[in-house]
């Protein structure tokens, strides 16, 4: 037990003395019918990964749970009709397609604490076993970026869109679990390039 | 699969060659995109030769660079980059140079060859984009410069007109039938009104107007408009200049051809000066203006390399010369009051012909009707005193001369105007030549176009006298040609023994000077050298073939001049020195002298009676 706890520490160590710009990454984004976990349901599930600097469209998923019972947040803001998730997949399906990338690729979320909330009870209700081997928040990096500079920071100046509007990306009008997973990415990227500088920026400097 | 990224399929979609191509090519682009942030630290990883692609941008600023480190072109959102090798299969030898840094969209060989397989409209427009880029000198097409376009090239509908007699509700039907915005009302073919939805929302429906009243009574009677072979720059900055959205183009007959709209224009625009100069038009306060000013010299650079943009720079500069020079007399009317008489506010020299260059000063003057009064006077002193400081606050330096509305002997009435001028045409001294050639290249600015009208005809009449036309062209002729015998360039020398040819004192200024006489006999009042030619070419005094020749030698020393005054180093600015130019070039630029030599003497013999 102590073994594979110190297995682990040595590893994570390791990942986090690496150059952060050469990992692959896997950029999740949901669709949720709220914010507790414990009541509400995951609509949709988006992912694009982005490996040598590089978003890649082809590889980016976009599924929504067929199983999902409460549309309370009004439909036309998720873009999603009840037809449409009809055609969706299970939940399972969808996580485990989804959990298939977390060997190889560290996940990166804008604001953790409720994605990865909701994903962790819903695998743990699925009986599956997920070891991320890192999770990055861009909403943290922003948070510390900004706190670093001496910026008081109001909690909507780290919204997806107010973070992206700092480093002048373009402005996104729909609100679309893939859009904003991809959202998520570009900012990750322009985070990395501003932090770094031209150095060799490491991995522990984004937790 | 990807059909839900819409916020890429959507830019996608908006750009050529994609508008005109089905959905199915835009949905296989964006889903065989790769996404990058590109930077200054790791632009060079992706223009690898080994694996060309193409590249669009999505955001960010970038300075397409050759192998000798000269700017090819900007790219901003929109462009795209890459091509050339995608096509010809040859080495990446441009650099980027990240002003910005953004989002750029990224297709690899193996997709572009699919979409050029399989979409013959796709290979064409990349196929073209390349050829434009070859052949043009300095790569950049004269196409791609949108704003030198002509109006006639952009005006796609047929003109919408109906007879001034027409109902407002049958004008209201002919333009849902047309579905446009804007028509114009035209008595046999010549216009003389619009009227746009807006009017028939403010003018009929609120003000409970009867649609069964004649069209002719609510219509914007004597429309600005504007000819099919004006440039769309020329365009913009007119309705700009008076906010309006709807201008008609007419033939030169005045004739109605058609209407072009502010969107029209703003289709087309990808950076961003019209809409700097439409900023200062609007501008609130002098604080506001002066930030603004700031913005010129980084706009410039944009178009500085770019040899097809060379008439647009100057044009460019003046027209934001006179926009903040228009806005800061607005302004001071709204603190000081209205103006209490009509007046004129106008520039000389560079700024009346249209050639400024970040380097030059003021040469403005206000015009002023005749027995003004003590208070008066000093209404206009002080416009003329605020105009001309907060012009050096935004950067136009004050002139070295003093010809400014500040100074007193640049602002006075139509008759002290004349007399001054007189004064120089009759006693042409060499002081008195000079000062011809900076004030009879005059431009209006602002204020009563009525009184500037009726001060040109006075002018043109004082004028016309033939001692005049004689001292002005041995004047000319007095400044020497840089050719010697046998055809060989003269060469001037600096104080570090530098040997120069000065391109604008010895090439561009005689032609200025010759074109300048030839107009002020023609009585043409116009003070772009350029559109004088052009002018000319309706008159008997040069032969068709004459005017061509000085054009096409302005065009050439002109582009040669500025194109020295980017690479030429330790050099004084305007100057060149011939061994620097490839052989073609060093038999031009011989050839635009002997030109203009000629001229000169064909100048002198006209007028001089040849007595020199």
């Amino acid at each position: 037990m102590v073994k594979r706890w110190l297995n682990r520490y040595l590893k994570r160590k390791q990942l986090l003395a690496q150059a952060a710009l050469e990992q692959r990454f896997i950029v999740i984004d949901l669709e949720l019918t709220g914010l507790d976990p414990k009541q509400h349901e995951i609509v949709s599930v988006a992912w694009v990964m982005l490996e040598q600097q590089c978003i890649k469209l082809s590889q980016a998923e976009h599924h929504i749970n067929k199983g999902v019972k409460q549309l309370d947040q009004s439909p036309v803001y998720h873009g999603i009709a009840q037809q449409d998730i009809a055609k969706g997949l299970s939940l399972k399906m969808i996580l485990t397609q989804l959990s298939a990338h977390f060997e190889d690729a560290i996940l990166v979320f804008h604001n953790s604490t409720l994605d990865w909330g909701f994903l962790k009870l819903a695998y743990a209700e699925l009986g599956i076993t997920v070891q991320p081997k890192l999770i990055l928040d861009t909403f943290q990096i922003e948070k510390k970026r900004l706190h670093q500079q001496g910026h008081d920071i109001a909690l909507d100046e780290l919204t997806l869109s107010a973070c992206r509007e700092r480093y002048e990306l373009p402005h996104y009008t729909c609100h679309h679990a893939l859009t904003d997973a991809m959202a998520t990415a570009e900012l990750l990227l322009a985070q990395c390039h501003q932090i770094s500088r031209g150095q060799v920026l490491k991995l522990r400097e984004l937790l | 699969m990807n059909h839900e990224q819409q916020e890429v399929a959507q830019f996608v979609m908006a750009q050529t060659p994609f508008n005109h191509l089905d959905a199915s090519v835009t949905e296989y682009f964006v889903k065989h995109l790769d996404v990058i942030y590109l930077t200054r630290e790791n632009q060079s990883q992706w223009l690898q030769s080994a694996s060309p692609k193409l590249f669009l941008i999505r955001s960010g600023l970038y300075d397409l660079v050759d192998a000798k480190g000269d700017v090819i072109t900007r790219l901003a959102q929109g462009d795209y980059f890459g091509f050339p090798s995608l096509l010809t299969g040859e080495e990446i030898k441009n650099r980027l140079a990240v002003q910005k840094e953004g989002i750029v969209y990224m297709l690899n060989q193996d997709a572009f060859d699919y979409l050029r397989r399989e979409y013959k409209p796709f290979e064409q427009y990349f196929v073209r984009a390349h050829a434009n880029r070859l052949l043009s000198s300095h790569y950049k097409s004269q196409n791609e410069s949108w704003s030198e376009r002509k109006i006639s090239e952009l005006m796609s509908r047929k003109a919408v007109t109906l007879a001034p007699d027409a109902s407002i509700r049958q004008t209201a039907k002919k333009m849902k039938k047309h579905g446009v915005s804007s028509i114009m009302i035209t008595e046999f073919e010549r216009l003389v009104g619009v009227v746009t939805d807006r009017d028939l929302r403010n003018r009929v429906l609120a003000d409970e107007v009867d649609p069964k009243d004649a069209v002719s009574s609510i219509m914007s009677a004597k429309p600005k408009f504007i000819f099919e072979n004006n440039r769309v720059f020329s365009a913009l900055h007119l309705m700009l200049k008076h906010n309006i959205h709807h201008l008609p183009v007419l033939d030169e007959h005045h004739k109605a051809l058609g209407m072009i709209t502010s969107t029209d224009l703003l289709r087309q625009q990808k950076s961003d000066p019209v809409q700097l100069i439409g900023r200062i038009y609007k501008a609130h306060s002098v604080a506001d203006l002066k930030r603004y000013a700031a913005e010129v010299p980084e706009l410039l650079r944009g178009f500085s390399n770019n040899i097809d943009d060379i008439s647009l720079i100057g044009k460019l500069l003046s027209g934001l010369t006179d926009a903040l020079t228009s806005r800061l007399i607005h302004l001071f009317q709204e603190d000081n009051g209205a103006a209490p008489t009509s007046f004129s506010f106008i520039c000389f020299g560079s700024q009346a012909r249209e050639e400024q260059t970040l380097h030059s000063d003021q040469d403005n003057g206000l015009l002023l009707p005749n027995d003004l009064s003590a208070q008066h006077q000093d209404y206009f002193r002080r416009m003329g005193e605020f105009v001309c400081e907060q012009l050096v606050e935004c950067g136009i330096k004050r002139c070295p001369g003093n010809i400014m509305a500040s100074n007193e002997l640049c602002r006075m009435s139509i008759s002290n105007w004349c007399e001054r001028f007189f004064k120089w045409i009759k006693t042409p001294t060499p002081e008195a030549m000079l000062n011809c050639k900076i004030f009879f290249d005059l431009r209006f600015i602002e204020g009563s176009t009525a009184l500037y009208a009726s001060f040109c005809e006075q002018l043109t009449r004082i004028s016309r006298n033939e001692l005049f036309y004689a001292a002005m062209a041995t004047d000319i002729k007095s400044n020497s040609v840089p050719i010697g015998l046998f055809n060989q360039f003269k060469l001037e020398k600096d104080a570090k023994q530098h040997k120069y040819i000065d391109l604008k004192k010895r090439g561009v200024v005689i032609i200025n000077d010759i074109v300048r006489l030839y107009s002020l006999k023609a009585g043409i009042r116009r003070a772009n050298t350029q559109e004088r030619l052009d002018a000319l070419l309706k008159h008997t005094l040069l032969s068709n073939h004459d005017v061509y020749n000085l054009k096409d030698c302005w065009r050439f020393l002109t582009q040669l001049r500025l194109r020295t005054q980017i690479n030429e180093e330790g050099l004084p600015s305007n100057c060149i020195n011939p061994d620097k130019l490839n052989s073609l070039e060093r038999h031009q630029l011989k050839e635009a002298f002997y030109l203009v030599k000629q001229a000169q003497q064909a100048a002198a013999f006209k007028f001089a009676r040849g007595s020199l």
